[in-house]
């Protein structure tokens, strides 16, 4: 190391030893290290980054999935049963009651593509949250579906958003937001859509 | 008739834009023959001038352009909706690519490397730069008659960016030829440090790095733009790495070669040294994130990381000579900002503390303490008022009338501290210019090498032909005083016994004045239209030993 970071003696141009001495061997090697674990590193946020794009496509596949649905769910002879629109709750809906998201999520998870979906973050299925958080790492990949209320008109916000709890009853023509939790904890929005 | 003097000669036939490098007219006859005349304005690289340079600049922004528009075409949700444009500008780009390549090919008789051969044109056809420009626009072609898999067309398009090396190569050699018997140190020095030995190579180097600052810190911009964020984050994670990669590399060739720079001896004290230089300092900040982002990731804010990149902007200054001269003014004036930002800060402090004692009973809510009435100091003070707090008392209305007034003066003071030093500075550097000048135009010509210390100079001080006509004019001047005078003020000022002796006539020279002249009629000259100030006027009649 102290032969690396030899001090030349000379600072002038009439240097005699001109070519590559054990010292600046010692520099380039120590460059390529650098290099290489630059590179390294580089390769590590880049597969970090192919989590977070991996659970991007988990979200579009949730959107193409709900809006395909969300064009017929409300028709009277919808095979989606399951997700059928205009069969409204009680107030005191449990998961299970016929109407709610709780329902309609059952079915999607049991009986689509949508079940076999991969977070990357962890290896598992991904899971609904009520909001990403910064502070808490074991949301990264999660899935954020959120109800957009619009506001009466005046309001300072045109609409309202609240996570879509399985007990909620989707019978009506629903606005969403579907988000996804990064890798830094902060959501990021995949799509607004009619379901 | 006034007779005309050799420096009226040489003031004559200066040529400063010349010496400037700044709109020099290429000296071609119009009266070539065709190609050796069309060679002449747009290839021939020894023709100062000419387009030659131009046209390879713009050449080199085309093949930047094209390595671009080959990234964003791997992105389908920018690629798919401007299709039609990325055909466009590809088309474009072969177009001038082809017309360069067809240019080259009917000038190569003209060119030096072609013209003793046997056959220009075949000799043109094979050499290595030929066969790159012909790579670059084959494909374009060929895929007209052949189907090329997408994939190796954009392979080959990719070649297209080794037409850089027209502009390389010569400069690696030039970069060569300077440092011909110097060491590897020395070399990664002359690469990374401005000096002698750097040539186009170093320049080079440096728009490289900048082209890389500017790109890295759009990235951050962008990425903070979550619909462009969504769609090229992937991009963003590559670009940044690869820019981390590049001022890490150059972050470790500046800590390596530094101690060839004066000033900056030593093997550990020198690259500590250097280490702590602010711009080294910054070149350290602009690669940290990335590191602290991989391994430190769980315990940062991401967000703050990324955002913290855009330091690297920093990264510009270094080029930037404006910037060294306010750094160096603000360094010089620090004691004065310092008095006048303690007295800012007094003030801050007793407008806060009157403000709430005046306006805490009436608005206990928005002036609760003297920490929270300080914001509203500041706005008030600093004449931004945003208004979200105001007084409402009669006393608190008062003292905010005379406090904002108050606000206006004290906080001007370190602008124009600072805009007045700034300028002294200036001054002082044209001061040193003149005396380069001076030693310059000593021998009554100007050579090459002094021409570039000038041209280095003027862009420095960002001076205009005009400024540094004026210069030299005035130079000249002096010298023509010096020949009648022979030791100038400057000469004298070098030698401080020269200087007391040169007082002393000075002094000896004002006593016969005032010995001659008539004393009642200097003293109401003086005194008329305030022609003398009170000072010089004391002084004079100090000296005269009147007072």
């Amino acid at each position: 190391m102290a032969q690396l970071m030899a001090s030349s003696t000379d600072h002038s141009t009439e240097h005699q030893d001109l070519g590559t001495t054990s010292s600046d061997k010692l520099f380039l090697a120590f460059l390529v290290i650098v290099v290489a674990a630059v590179t390294w590193l580089g390769v590590v946020n880049y597969q970090e980054a192919l989590k977070v794009e991996q659970a991007k496509s988990n979200g579009e596949a949730w959107v193409e999935w709900l809006t395909e649905a969300g064009t017929t769910r409300h028709e009277a002879d919808t095979k989606l049963t399951a997700c059928k629109g205009g069969t409204k709750p009680p107030a005191d809906a449990k998961a299970d009651t016929p109407g709610t998201w709780g329902v309609c999520l059952a079915h999607i998870l049991a009986n689509t593509e949508l079940k076999d979906q991969i977070n990357a973050f962890f290896n598992k299925a991904p899971h609904f949250v009520a909001a990403c958080d910064p502070k808490d790492r074991t949301l990264m990949g999660a899935i954020l579906l959120e109800d957009l209320m619009p506001t009466p008109p005046g309001s300072a916000t045109p609409f309202v958003a609240s996570q879509l709890l399985e007990t909620d009853g989707i019978d009506y023509k629903m606005q969403l937001r579907l988000s996804v939790c990064d890798k830094g904890g902060y959501a990021i929005k995949v799509a607004e859509f009619e379901f | 008739m006034q007779t005309q003097t050799k420096q009226d000669k040489f003031l004559e036939d200066l040529d400063v834009k010349a010496i400037l490098g700044q709109d020099v007219e290429a000296n071609i006859d119009r009266n070539l023959p065709m190609r050796k005349w069309l060679y002449s304005w747009l290839l021939d690289p020894n023709i100062p001038g000419n387009f030659q340079k131009d046209l390879d600049k713009w050449i080199s922004y085309l093949i930047i352009f094209n390595l671009f528009s080959l990234m964003f075409e791997h992105v389908p949700a920018v690629y798919e909706p401007y299709r039609v444009w990325f055909e466009m500008f590809d088309i474009f780009s072969v177009a001038v690519f082809t017309i360069e390549y067809g240019l080259r090919f009917y000038l190569a008789p003209e060119d030096e490397e072609f013209k003793n051969r046997k056959n220009a044109r075949l000799g043109f056809v094979t050499s290595p730069f030929a066969i790159i420009d012909f790579l670059a626009v084959a494909p374009f072609y060929l895929q007209a008659f052949i189907p090329i898999d997408l994939r190796v067309l954009r392979f080959l398009r990719l070649l297209r960016i080794m037409k850089l090396f027209r502009v390389l190569i010569p400069a690696i050699a030039e970069f060569k030829e300077l440092n011909k018997g110097r060491t590897f140190r020395q070399k990664v020095h002359a690469l990374v440090f401005p000096s002698n030995y750097g040539g186009t190579m170093q320049h080079i180097f440096e728009v490289f790095i900048g082209v890389w600052v500017i790109l890295s810190v759009l990235a951050v911009i962008l990425e903070s733009v979550k619909g462009i964020n969504y769609i090229l984050h992937l991009q963003f994670v590559i670009l940044d790495a690869v820019a981390v990669a590049i001022f890490t590399v150059e972050y470790c060739m500046r800590m390596y070669a530094c101690v060839e720079e004066p000033g900056y001896k030593g093997a550990f004290l020198g690259r500590f040294r250097q280490a702590k230089n602010p711009s080294t300092f910054i070149d350290f900040l602009a690669i940290l994130p990335f590191f602290l982002e991989v391994f430190l990731h769980h315990l940062i804010d991401l967000r703050f990381l990324r955002v913290f990149r855009l330091a690297r902007l920093l990264k510009l200054t270094r080029g930037s000579d404006a910037t060294a001269v306010l750094v160096k003014v603000v360094v010089r004036e620090w004691p004065v900002m310092g008095a006048a930002t303690f007295i800012m800060m007094l003030l801050l402090v007793l407008t806060a503390s009157l403000g709430y004692l005046f306006e805490y009973d009436a608005q206990p809510e928005k002036f609760e303490n003297i920490p929270t009435s300080i914001y509203w100091a500041v706005i008030t003070l600093a004449s931004v008022g945003y208004g979200d707090i105001s007084p409402v008392t009669p006393m608190g209305r008062a003292m905010t009338s005379v406090l904002a007034l108050m606000g206006i003066g004290i906080f001007a003071i370190p602008a124009a501290l600072l805009a007045s030093a700034f300028s002294d500075e200036l001054v002082k550097e044209r001061d040193l210019l003149k005396a380069k000048l001076f030693g310059i135009l000593k021998d009554g010509h100007i050579s090459d090498a002094e021409a570039a210390i000038i041209r280095a100079e003027a862009k420095r001080l960002h001076l205009t032909v005009e400024e540094v006509n004026k210069l030299i004019e005035v130079v000249v001047k002096e010298h023509e005083l010096e020949e009648r005078n022979p030791l100038p003020i400057h000469k004298i000022a070098e030698n401080p016994a020269l200087a007391v002796e040169h007082y002393k006539v000075l002094l000896g020279q004002i006593r016969q004045l005032g010995v001659q002249v008539d004393a009642a009629q200097f003293d109401q000259a003086a005194q008329q239209g305030e022609r003398l100030t009170a000072n010089e006027f004391a002084l004079w009649q100090k000296i005269q030993g009147k007072s």
